[in-house]
């Protein structure tokens, strides 16, 4: 008598999940790293409140509010998905890919602002951690925009973008958390 | 119309989140102990951090082995922080 072997395959759309939220443990040990490094640095020295009072908070605000929105319009572009609302795709796509773009351009005068006025990286020990820490996270934002724009390119050839929006959506909102935490760390916490 | 629900379940959230990021702001005026106001300005980022998790990145509805891959480096990072924080505080 022959019994009838059956296996339960994951969905290509739960692999891809797992395989993102692995990238997600995978990031959160670096930035979780950097971060530690920066807060033991920062406890062990003095003179850092100077150095951090030439940081923008006005525009690091206005920076955190596009990521944030950034996030509810990658939200809304998964949930337009899930209603087969290509348009909506579309739409909430490239407003995500525009607040991205401003985050990275306000991003660029706040790093020729510095360096005009002679703080790089190498000025001491706060500005090589702040260039680090914020560096690796806008690395993190063009990757982020690189599969946006892939993704809305193909939704504009009429290509499915399926599943894929859900995993692009969980890269960045993973983003914005982390800038979430450089924001108060960097900014307001001197 | 579950759409739309999704939709304002969605701005509800944003609207939080920038409420929480105004008070994180604010916070660093108010005429309170140093050490207060960081402890401040972390737990509201915590609280933001926690509504992008939750509502967007969908973790309320996911299972225990996602919960498990995303929770567990958080604790390793945390605690690794926290257990040289102090030693560092008695040697500097």
């Amino acid at each position: 008598m022959r019994t009838a072997i059956t296996s339960e395959q994951p969905s290509p759309a739960y692999r891809g999940k797992i395989a993102l939220w692995w990238l997600i443990a995978s990031e959160i040990m670096i930035f979780g790293g950097a971060v530690s490094s920066y807060i033991l640095t920062r406890t062990a020295s003095t003179g850092w409140p100077a150095e951090a009072a030439h940081l923008s908070i006005a525009l690091a605000t206005v920076n955190t509010f596009f990521l944030l929105t950034s996030s509810m319009t990658m939200a809304m572009a998964f949930a337009a998905y899930e209603k087969m609302d290509q348009r909506g795709v579309r739409t909430f796509l490239l407003f995500t890919i525009l607040l991205g773009l401003a985050f990275l351009g306000i991003k660029a005068y706040e790093y020729t602002s510095h360096i005009g006025a002679g703080l790089a990286p190498w000025s001491g020990s706060f500005w090589a951690f702040y260039y680090m820490l914020t560096g690796l996270h806008a690395l993190h934002v063009i990757a982020g925009l690189i599969v946006n724009v892939t993704l809305l390119l193909a939704a504009r050839k009429g290509l499915g973008v399926g599943y894929r929006i859900e995993i692009a959506g969980l890269y960045w909102h993973f983003v914005d958390i982390v800038w979430i935490f450089l924001f108060p760390l960097l900014y307001l916490s001197y | 119309m579950a759409a739309d629900r999704v939709h304002s379940h969605h701005i509800a959230t944003w609207v939080w989140l920038v409420v929480l990021m105004l008070v994180g702001v604010f916070a660093t005026v108010l005429p309170l102990d140093r050490s207060v106001i960081v402890g401040l300005i972390f737990a509201v980022a915590t609280v933001k951090a926690a509504l992008v998790a939750r509502n967007y990145m969908h973790l309320k509805s996911e299972n225990w082995l996602i919960y498990a891959i995303a929770v567990i480096p958080v604790l390793l990072a945390v605690a690794m922080t926290f257990v040289l924080y102090w030693d560092v505080l008695r040697h500097y």
